[in-house]
């Protein structure tokens, strides 16, 4: 029981991280919290669920193309939503807001279009468990975990040894300077809603596949922003703790405790870092950036 | 000296508007190559909004800007700098969490064409551009005597020290034309003179023009010539040190017209 309850934990963990990690990423590169995330997260679930039952792709395939597409939704958000306000040096409170628009729209366009369905994605993995330590454990769950970990370990690879890895993390500390360092600001921006656009694609098809795809299950994002300020706002590592962490703490919670309290611990879990360490686990100091 | 087309930079009719306020008003100069040319005016004059447009950060609302020739107006900050037109800034901007070795790492990573697969997986092909960096940026760094600070994270350096490194950084983009503002500023006498010879020495041994912003007159005095006066974001003079020095308007603009000054001209 402890077993399966720490692995379910750590898949619902991994998925949050992914989300996060896209979240945090742009948040630290633009300073702003970017709402339309979960739109994105939820459109990805959409590409890979028309893949899976129109074409019927195989799982690899699916994930890819869910990747692409949201990757490239992310990137036109950024373009019709962001960059004008980002050229004119808007204040990052009008890019929250223009992002929060951009969120009720996707959601919306779903509904108008697609309708307000629950839709399965077919069984890939069918009902496939190991058995370890007299517990079953479900293949879908360690797939997730471990799939998130790799994706996140690569991110961290490509920021600290690329040469574009390098400009984004020039562009955290200071955009204006990263630009006179010879870097295209706006191919820049473009591959930092690229990468979150993959992220969120990642976690919209393992989100589809564990539960359901409807047009609202991108508010699950909220999930993340917690685990991103667990973790700390900005750090990479942190996203992927923050996540792991809450992810684990819920799933005990519902398992041990009660699942409708479930989220009453999660936001409690927020409002005590807000409150204590607000720059989290792994956070930079909040003066820097003043 | 100029080259056979004219100076390496020349700024005509300069403008720039910032709502109603004209910061900046048809002002324009010129800089000849290998020279250090100063520029000087009182407080808000507009000489770092210059520099402010000919980097790119602001738009003019207009004039021309022809670097070597070529327009540079409008253009992006960093398709300016990648044709060799590199700035330091007033109050210091550099990367503060990272190492000193990384500051100037990251202008001349930006540089290079190195594969991406390469850099993820740390190929041998990626690791040997990555030492010869290495090695071009702890060069540079020796150069300015910041070898043995390599390691320090910039913002602990103290602040003598991070002004240099910011020169170390922007020398790292490859520049023909080095725009310094106010690098003295915070200084004392002796560190001033110091930085005085190694602007000069920078000059020679990076084969740069200078363009500088200064207040403090014993250094603009003493390495820059031709200096340019601006006031009120129009030109108010240029020539040489001794030329500048005497110029009557410039002391006006400089000290402000005394009372005994308005009666003996209306007496």
């Amino acid at each position: 029981m402890f077993l399966q309850t720490l692995i379910t934990g750590l898949s619902i963990g991994g998925i949050y991280a992914l989300m996060a990690v896209g979240y945090s990423l742009v948040f630290s590169v633009l300073n702003f919290s970017n709402f339309a995330h979960g739109a994105v997260i939820m459109l990805g679930a959409y590409v890979g669920l028309a893949l899976a039952t129109k074409l019927s792709l195989g799982f690899g395939l699916v994930l890819a193309g869910s990747i692409a597409g949201a990757g490239i939704i992310a990137v036109l958000n950024e373009r019709l939503a962001y960059s004008s306000l980002r050229r004119r040096k808007a204040p990052s409170l009008y890019l929250m807001i223009s992002a929060m628009g951009c969120a009720v729209f996707l959601e919306n366009l779903v509904y108008a279009t697609i309708g307000s369905r629950f839709y399965a994605f077919p069984e890939f993995f069918g009902r496939q468990v190991v058995t370890l330590g007299g517990s079953s454990i479900s293949l879908l769950d360690v797939g997730a975990f471990l799939f998130a970990l790799a994706a996140i370990l690569g991110l961290h690879l490509f920021i600290n040894r690329t040469r574009t890895g390098i400009a984004i993390r020039a562009g955290v500390s200071d955009m204006t300077m990263c630009s006179l360092m010879g870097v295209d600001l706006d191919r820049l921006i473009a591959i930092v809603f690229l990468l979150a656009g993959g992220f969120a694609g990642v976690a919209g098809v393992f989100l589809g596949v564990k539960y359901l795809v409807y047009p609202t299950m991108g508010w699950v994002t909220n999930k993340a922003y917690i685990a991103a300020v667990i973790g700390g706002l900005g750090s990479l590592p942190g996203a992927l703790v923050g996540g792991l962490l809450l992810g684990i703490v819920e799933t005990f919670v519902s398992t041990y405790v009660s699942s409708v309290l479930r989220d009453v611990f999660s936001f409690s879990m927020l409002i005590a870092f807000l409150i204590w360490r607000p720059n989290g686990l792994l956070g930079r100091d909040s003066e820097e950036k003043v | 000296m100029t080259t056979a087309q004219g100076p390496l930079f020349s700024v005509k009719g300069l403008t720039k508007n910032f709502g109603g306020i004209r910061a900046v008003d048809s002002f324009s100069f010129d800089v000849g190559e290998g020279s250090i040319t100063g520029i000087i005016g009182p407080n808000g004059a507009g000489k770092t909004t210059v520099f402010n447009l000919v980097t790119g950060i602001y738009r003019p609302t207009a004039g021309t800007m022809l670097f070597r020739g070529e327009e540079i107006g409008g253009n992006r900050p960093d398709s300016i700098v990648r044709k060799g037109i590199a700035r330091t800034f007033q109050n210091i901007r550099l990367f503060n969490r990272r190492s000193c070795l990384e500051n100037v790492l990251t202008p001349l990573l930006q540089r290079e064409k190195c594969s991406f697969i390469g850099a993820m997986l740390g190929t041998p092909g990626a690791r040997r551009i990555e030492k010869e960096l290495y090695g071009k940026a702890l060069d540079l760094l020796s150069d300015l005597g910041l070898g043995k600070y390599a390691s320090y994270q910039a913002n602990t350096l103290p602040y003598g020290l991070q002004r240099k490194l910011e020169i170390a950084r922007a020398l790292a983009t490859d520049p023909t034309l080095l725009l310094l503002d106010e690098p003295a500023a915070g200084m004392n006498p002796e560190e001033t003179r110091s930085l005085a010879n190694m602007i000069a020495e920078v000059r020679k041994k990076f084969h740069v023009t200078i363009l500088l912003i200064e207040h403090h007159m014993d250094l603009v005095m003493n390495i820059c010539s031709p200096i340019v006066v601006m006031n009120f974001g129009t030109l108010l003079a240029k020539g040489t040190p001794d030329e500048v020095r005497e110029n009557p308007e410039v002391v006006a603009a400089y000290l402000g017209k005394g009372k005994r000054d308005n009666e003996r001209a209306a007496g």
